[in-house]
């Protein structure tokens, strides 16, 4: 491998001497790109992704929950699948990185506390219903007014004004009004009557969160420049209005509303089919099909099917006419489809990639999690949980940060678990201090 | 006096194309950047090809496609053929007056161009570089192709997504190139904060493919922590949190939760649908008081448990309700009583039906020079010092040359002039543009 940052040159060897074209970050203790910046977060599921996105890069960032935690640490799955609120696997994965306390906004020693921290803080990001945090006292205006280079984000699922506000909201309806659903879902012959369908994954929080982490980096760049912070007011709605490519773009070039197809581009016409089943049950995506099929292309199909007897009649060399392969377009994609199903899912994908066919398996986690490209980007990555005795493997991220690493510092915190640390430990509250707001319901 | 941006005084030089790169630079522009696009009329960017967005009227041709402009509005355009050596020097200097290189081409163009981070940082030592291949650049794969449906494939979102026993529905766009290009401009970002607070520049190597994978993490955890099989009877479950006689688990998007569908509305067109999801028993009963307690609402429903196994017929008597009106009247009518339901839009509903997205201005209007008044869309967070703006309509190819050649790079005007002749700032075989002569003289 070679040395410091990224240096890229052909021929880097991976573990195992594998040829893995390119070099890891070499000095993993150096800081991350967030390195010095110290976070606030007081988010349910729509904003702790974008804290994520800062504390794994580096950022010192504090989970304020209410007492007793944050709801969406009742979200499954569990660990073992035995509910409790330590053992969310939703909650682990979205809240690596952080420490958390505990806190009771509503009370006046809660109040005082957060203002506390918040005078130590360079960004503070809450996803809490509009307008909540500025009738407890802590809104923007009170959290800078000592704090000037103080910037605060509002995430919340349709902004801080407007007739749709106060609006409430779940994944799914953000995926409704976000246009997500209206370009989802299946052609009637492969679902007779199809409703819309919103795609799995609880993405619209993740599509707020990277607009959210956008707006952030891009005050902290202005607030070096000039040393103000701002108050940032950004919307689930509008994040996911902006996510749907060309459907916008079609409307306002032709008119046109775009129709679902199955595992496709909704478009304004019939495309043809895409997704292609294979030998052992699961689905191969050729992005479309017959992608740019010359005569060069063509011979290596045809070559390839052929090693199976699979080629039917394509190694003829009548086919060697851009024409005749226009023409006999179906006739190929039959082709093709009987090649699949006498083929397996990864053998289709990996022998079609291997002839520059950007085609795609429709994997699963079973099939993921043994993607030795991923362990040659070093994906997986092992985080312990002191308290179990154990270790599990999370994801890792998508960009190797080859200056400044990209790493997950800790487990998700358990609730509460830095109080005495920051509470004491930072703000100097006294043993009975902690006693009292103990029982009393500020922690 | 307009506010300032926050980027004011970063410059970005642009090689992507497609999708996920050049809306990843598009938000940098957005955001105040000074964004050069760099491209080649013989190898156009497929966007500016794209046949459903010509407007009817509009003479077709690289500068009249709507879904090009918006996703390279607020940049500028220069056209070099970096296949010549006096190309490839000039995007050099360029490179060495810039403060961030972004691109999406296979891993190693280019270095193939003599443009590999290695390089980049000679010319440029606190270069910020932004790959964003398929695969990455890293990796036994780094060489393999993918555009967004094979990424989103790859990354297992494809297979959360449909109906089971139907086939994978997916996502009905490129969201890896959406997604991809949010997450270009995060490693862009990212790195310039490191670079304000040490001085250092990086290389940052995405994967569009991996993106993906990143967002499904509680499903990779119940994977890796728990075992779970990922294919599974009754798995993905549609719009529903549990398909009805499926194993009680999660399935990622939030709690377990029914009702939890989406359901006709009146008139019954293509896009008249909306979504309701009770996620509490509080919630179930204000829905059966909005819906006037009829008599199929009994005391079986009362409970998650009888909700998960009665949901057909729940979901059946529900839509009885939900077709008597309107998918805004349906919303309004729940939202007023704290139930979480929204109207299913289509393209045309945001843009002309969305009373939220008109107040926050999402769509703003300015004149595009092939395609007349035009809208483009807004950034989704209001910034109160340094707010990102809609500052100019995409570059029509090589538009910008002169200004950024002459004014930027210093070359003289008889230097561009034999830039056209020689083929390195135009192909010799191919007419030139009006507005492309008119900069000329």
């Amino acid at each position: 491998m070679t040395s410091a940052n990224g240096n890229l040159s052909d021929g880097s060897n991976g573990q195992d001497g594998v040829d893995i074209g390119g070099a890891l970050p070499a000095n993993l203790s150096l800081p991350g790109a967030l390195d010095g910046l110290r976070v606030l977060e007081i988010c349910d599921e729509k904003g702790q992704f974008c804290g994520k996105l800062m504390a794994d890069n580096g950022a010192d960032l504090i989970k304020i929950e209410p007492p007793g935690g944050e709801a969406c640490r009742s979200f499954g799955p569990f660990m073992d699948d035995v509910p409790h609120r330590e053992r969310s696997l939703s909650f682990w994965h979205y809240n690596t990185s952080k420490r958390g306390i505990t806190l009771n906004l509503e009370t006046p020693q809660g109040q005082e506390i957060f203002k506390r921290l918040a005078a130590t803080a360079d960004i503070v990001l809450e996803s809490r219903k509009p307008g909540y945090l500025e009738s407890l006292g802590l809104g923007f205006e009170t959290l800078s007014a000592d704090n000037p280079g103080l910037i605060m984000c509002s995430l919340t699922p349709y902004g801080q004004t407007g007739p749709w506000r106060d609006y409430v909201s779940s994944d799914i309806t953000q995926m409704a009004g976000g246009g997500q659903m209206a370009s989802s879902g299946y052609d009637d012959i492969d679902v007779p009557n199809p409703p819309p369908i919103a795609p799995g994954g609880g993405n619209s929080w993740h599509i707020g969160a990277h607009y959210a982490y956008i707006g952030i980096m891009a005050a902290l760049y202005y607030r070096f420049l000039s040393g103000e912070g701002q108050y940032i007011d950004a919307s689930i709605h509008e994040a996911c209005a902006l996510t749907t490519e060309g459907a916008i773009a079609i409307y306002l070039s032709t008119g046109e509303v775009v129709q679902r197809h199955t595992g496709r581009h909704a478009a304004p016409d019939m495309s043809p089919a895409i997704q292609f089943p294979t030998g052992d049950g699961g689905w191969l995506n050729t992005t479309r099909s017959g992608t740019n099929l010359t005569p060069a292309r063509l011979k290596l199909l045809a070559e390839w099917f052929d090693q199976s007897g699979m080629a039917d009649d394509l190694t003829d060399e009548r086919y060697q006419d851009p024409e005749v392969i226009a023409a006999e377009n179906d006739h190929i994609v039959q082709v093709m489809k009987n090649f699949f199903m006498n083929s397996t899912l990864m053998d289709s994908f990996h022998g079609g990639q291997q002839r520059d066919f950007p085609w795609g398996a429709i994997r699963s986690m079973d099939e993921i999690v043994a993607d030795e490209h991923l362990t040659d980007r070093e994906f997986f990555k092992e985080v312990e949980h002191p308290e179990l005795g154990r270790t599990f493997t999370y994801p890792g991220p998508a960009m190797l940060f080859n200056g400044s690493p990209w790493r997950i510092s800790r487990r998700a915190p358990l609730i509460g678990e830095h109080n005495a640390e920051i509470l004491q430990g930072e703000l100097g509250l006294t043993n009975s201090q902690m006693l009292l707001y103990a029982e009393g319901g500020v922690i | 006096m307009p506010l300032p941006t926050p980027l004011q005084g970063i410059r970005v030089v642009d090689f992507t194309w497609v999708r996920a790169g050049p809306w990843a630079a598009r938000w940098l522009g957005t955001l105040g950047a000074e964004v050069i696009k760099v491209e080649w009329p013989l190898n156009l960017d497929t966007l500016r090809q794209n046949r459903f967005t010509v407007p009817p009227g509009v003479e077709p041709g690289p500068n009249s496609t709507g879904q090009f402009a918006d996703t390279n509005a607020n940049k500028r355009g220069i056209s070099v053929n970096t296949r010549t050596e006096e190309g490839l020097e000039l995007v050099k200097r360029l490179i060495s007056v810039s403060d961030v290189v972004i691109e999406n081409f296979s891993s190693r163009i280019m270095q193939r161009w003599g443009l590999g981070y290695d390089q980049l940082k000679k010319i440029r030592p606190d270069i910020i570089y932004v790959s964003m291949a398929g695969f990455g650049h890293t990796g036994r794969h780094h060489w393999y192709g993918t555009m967004g449906p094979a990424a989103q494939a790859l990354s297992g979102l494809t297979h959360l997504s449909g109906l089971p026993g139907a086939p994978p529905a997916g996502w009905g766009w490129s969201y890896l190139d959406d997604t991809g290009g949010m997450y270009g401009a995060i490693s862009a970002l990212t790195a310039l904060r490191h670079r304000s607070a040490t001085g250092k520049g990086q290389h940052v190597d995405l994967s569009q493919m991996i993106t993906g994978i990143t967002l499904t993490g509680p499903a990779f955890l119940d994977k890796t922590v728990n075992g779970r099989k990922a294919r599974r009877e009754g798995f993905p479950p549609g719009n529903r949190t549990v398909w009805p006689g499926a194993e009680v688990v999660n399935n990622y998007r939030g709690p377990i939760a029914a009702p939890h569908n989406a359901y006709r509305t009146d008139p019954g067109g293509y896009n008249d649908w909306a979504v309701i999801a009770c996620l509490t028993n509080d919630e179930w009963h204000t829905l059966v008081n909005l819906m006037g307690s009829p008599d199929w609402a009994d005391d079986r429903f009362d409970t998650i448990e009888g909700r998960l196994e009665h949901q057909e017929e729940m979901d059946d008597h529900i839509e009885e309700w939900t077709k008597t009106m309107g998918k805004y009247e349906l919303t309004e009518k729940c939202q007023a009583a704290g139930i979480r339901a929204m109207a299913v839009q289509s393209s045309q509903d945001r843009v002309d039906n969305d009373p939220q997205l008109r107040h926050r201005d999402m769509y703003v209007p300015m004149d595009h020079p092939m395609l007349g008044p035009w809208k483009f869309q807004n950034a989704p967070f209001k910034m109160s010092k340094s707010p990102a703006r809609i500052a100019n309509p995409p570059p029509m190819i090589g538009q910008h040359n002169r200004e950024v050649l002459e004014d930027l790079l210093g070359e003289t005007h008889e230097d561009v002039l034999n830039g056209y002749e020689n083929g390195v700032l135009w192909p010799t075989t191919m007419d030139r543009y009006p507005y492309i002569e008119e900069a000329l003289r």
